[in-house]
């Protein structure tokens, strides 16, 4: 009775694959679980179930061949704009297809417009979208409401994120091109009532009464970030004139302030990113800044990003450790998202490194070379295939029946 | 000499003066079937409009020089249905720019109610040429009114739509290759038939067998959506890949992304490349490899070869360059500044 029983079960196990699927011999990179090497990974229920030296094919309903590939928890990009801001993009046809499964708006929102993206963009997306809310109550939409000091309130700020805490994650300050420290002081107030962090994204004229070495040391609190690490008009991370790491930068980090790449539309600079990797100076996170021009010319998707700090000397663990597991504890959600590790949410990229020579481009449409390329073959977002490039994950039509969706 | 001689030849020098280019692209395998152009040709391009096309054009007439040895170049391609609605539509400049679209045709968005939605969020933003099917009753053309956006075609019908009615001359019968194939009876004279791939209306299982027996599309459309757009990731250089791969010729896949496209949309100013038009241009690059071409029922075909954009000139301007083929190395740019 007991041998017929165990039989029954063996063999429902057997016409029941236990995984949905598994990605074999693939380059798994987890930073978070410290695993550099050749893994399979396998998913079941939307849900990493595990990761080994060798899963057995049979044991999955579908089977996707990683060789010579790298297999990665889904990228989060820390700073994109979704909502608000005139040049918005769409989640799902940028990120998905750059291997991005995590998607956090800098500042599109405000507290009084946050509820409408939490409808229109945040809900309908299948990457999973956070807000970073702007210190501003009406959001990213346009210079005069970004400079109205009137609209900046800490306590409706930190109350809306007391409200909506699974979407927002911490504040934006951005813009801001009045005198003074005002702007960035309410954000950090907000900060210490909400319990989050700030991202600065700043402008210093001479006339702003703001300095990079004042607001580093003494305005930034330890898990703040600056986004724009490259762009000098903003945060002056390599000395102008000669060339050198400035030494507040490096106390700053001491103190634990945070620096993003921000990439975008004007803030990645060839002199000064080249500069600063080469007198090994990393950010902390690599993010994109994707909004509608950087799209285009600079291409600063998240795999361009990356392509861009490997060129410039990153070793590919690192510049992965600062898109999935950074990014993740920076908005305090380590380690539930950036991780392949078992029983987390089936969030995983795939990877081709090419080699050959290919242009990137920075913010102000200079180009430079390098001779190797991450590309974004495949993505998995929540257990599903919402991108493959080559097809990987699926039969040829001559021997796929009469399908109308194969899954 | 008089000071009246010296006079005389000032004025005459503009006339007498050779054009400065300000984009002048090298050495391609120009593909423009409607001018049965198909060969090594320089095409120069100046104030936005194309200028000349030649061989030859010397390097030093332009201030900016794109050697495009090796790749392929064509008028701007011509995508005659997509959903490029501001609610629920795609990013014309994102998803079509990148392959070589400069004109784009929402198939499905603009009625009385959005048309000013449309115009004010879609068309005005792009940088593509943002074109429009009227969907619903009385076209402003019945109404004896002209806009920028809204053509005088009927939104294509699928022969499911057209419920077994017939389509009239001018008319596009899209969606030909769907889940089943498409009865004799629906083809008839006059009527374009079109791709219009989308997220369900493209199966190799029908347009294998059936490019085989000769019937092939007039124009090749993305009809492309957000779905699309993942799974199967119907770009237009993808769905061209498709038609290669299924044995059309390159000259051919061209000729139904754009001079064919451009009739059917009844605008013939558009589709080919003509001195002293507008200069949309499209620079391909056909990679030999293995590739996998899924259609909407995610089976796959596996390809030799895939065409891919590296060059996109809307406008006369460079609005996508992959390869930076038109950009200075930043070392080579002098002292960077605030102004551009």
């Amino acid at each position: 009775m007991r041998l017929a029983l165990l039989l029954a079960c063996a063999a429902a196990a057997f016409a029941q694959p236990r995984y949905d699927i598994v990605i074999q011999r693939g380059h798994v990179m987890d930073p978070a679980n410290k695993i550099d090497g050749v893994m399979d990974v396998a998913i079941a229920n939307g849900k990493v179930a595990r990761v080994a030296a060798s899963i057995p094919a049979a044991e999955a309903r579908k089977v996707i061949d990683a060789q010579g590939l790298y297999v990665t928890p889904g990228l989060i990009d820390l700073h994109a704009h979704v909502y608000g801001y005139s040049g918005s993009i769409l989640p799902d046809d940028s990120a998905l297809p750059a291997g991005t499964t995590t998607i956090v708006d800098a500042g599109g929102a405000g507290w009084r417009t946050f509820d409408d993206m939490l409808e229109r963009v945040i809900r309908p997306s299948r990457t999973r979208v956070y807000s970073l809310l702007n210190i501003v109550g009406h959001g990213m939409v346009g210079q005069t409401f970004e400079d109205n000091v009137e609209d900046m309130d800490p306590a409706k700020t930190a109350a809306k994120i007391a409200e909506r805490r699974a979407s927002i994650v911490g504040i934006k300050v951005a813009h801001f091109g009045g005198y003074g420290w005002v702007a960035l002081d309410r954000a950090i107030e907000a900060g210490n009532l909400s319990k989050t962090p700030v991202m600065v994204d700043d402008k210093i004229f001479t006339i702003s009464g703001r300095t990079s070495k004042e607001k580093l040391l003494t305005k930034l609190r330890p898990g703040d970030l600056h986004t724009h690490v490259f762009n000098d008009r903003q945060l002056e991370v390599v000395d102008r004139f000669t060339g050198k790491l400035q030494p507040y930068v490096q106390q700053a980090r001491e103190r634990g302030v945070l620096f993003d790449l921000g990439h975008g539309g004007g803030s990645f600079l060839w002199p000064v990113a080249s500069q600063a990797l080469k007198q090994g100076f990393f950010p902390d996170t690599i993010s994109t800044d994707l909004h509608s021009s950087s799209i285009m010319m600079a291409e600063s998707d998240m795999p361009n990003c990356i392509s861009k700090m490997l060129n410039l000397g990153m070793p590919l663990y690192e510049a992965i450790l600062r898109s999935t597991v950074n990014p993740a504890k920076a908005i305090h959600h380590f380690p539930e998202h950036g991780t392949l590790s078992e029983g987390s949410v089936a969030d995983v990229a795939v990877f081709a490194l090419r080699k050959g020579v290919f242009a990137y481009k920075d913010a102000w449409s200079h180009k430079a070379l390098g001779n190797q390329k991450l590309e974004c073959v495949l993505t998995i977002r929540n257990g599903e295939e919402v991108f493959d490039r080559d097809g990987r994950g699926f039969p040829e039509w001559t021997k796929a029946g009469k399908y109308e969706v194969i899954p | 000499m008089t000071r009246r001689e010296l006079l005389a030849l000032a004025a005459a020098a503009p006339l007498a003066a050779q054009d400065v280019y300000d984009l002048l692209l090298k050495g391609a395998h120009v593909i423009d079937p409607k001018n049965r152009r198909n060969g090594i040709m320089d095409i120069a391009i100046g104030g936005g409009k194309i200028r000349k096309i030649g061989s030859a054009i010397p390097a030093a007439h332009s201030r900016r020089v794109v050697e495009l040895g090796g790749f392929y170049v064509t008028p701007g391609l011509i995508d005659i249905s997509g959903n490029f609605g501001s609610s629920g539509g795609v990013n014309p400049d994102h998803n079509s720019l990148r392959a070589g679209v400069t004109t784009v045709v929402d198939s499905v968005s603009v009625n009385a109610g959005s048309l000013a939605a449309f115009q004010r969020d879609v068309a005005a933003h792009a940088k593509t040429r943002v074109l429009a099917y009227w969907n619903g009753p009385n076209p402003p053309a019945a109404r004896g009114k002209q806009t920028d956006i809204v053509i005088d075609v009927p939104a294509p019908r699928s022969f499911a739509d057209a419920k077994g009615g017939e389509l009239r001359e001018g008319e596009i019968l899209t969606h030909i290759y769907g889940p089943t194939p498409l009865p004799a009876s629906a083809r008839r004279k006059g009527v374009t038939l079109d791709v219009g791939h989308g997220a369900s209306s493209f199966y190799f299982r029908t347009a294998v067998p059936a490019i085989r027996a000769g019937l092939l599309p007039d124009t090749i459309s993305t009809a492309m959506d957000r779905k699309s757009l993942l799974l199967p990731r119907a770009n237009m250089t993808n769905v061209l890949s498709k038609f290669l791969a299924m044995g059309l010729t390159l000259d051919q896949v061209i000729e139904r992304s754009t001079v064919n496209a451009a009739r059917a949309i009844r605008r013939p100013d558009l589709g080919s490349l003509e001195e002293g038009a507008p200069a949309d241009i499209a620079a391909l690059e056909l990679r030999t490899g293995e590739f996998g071409l899924l259609d909407s029922g995610h089976a796959k075909l596996t390809a030799n070869k895939e065409l891919r954009c590296i060059l996109t000139v809307r406008n006369g301007a460079v609005a996508w360059d992959s390869e930076g083929l038109s950009l200075t190395h930043w070392r080579d740019a002098g002292p960077y500044s605030n102004f551009k």
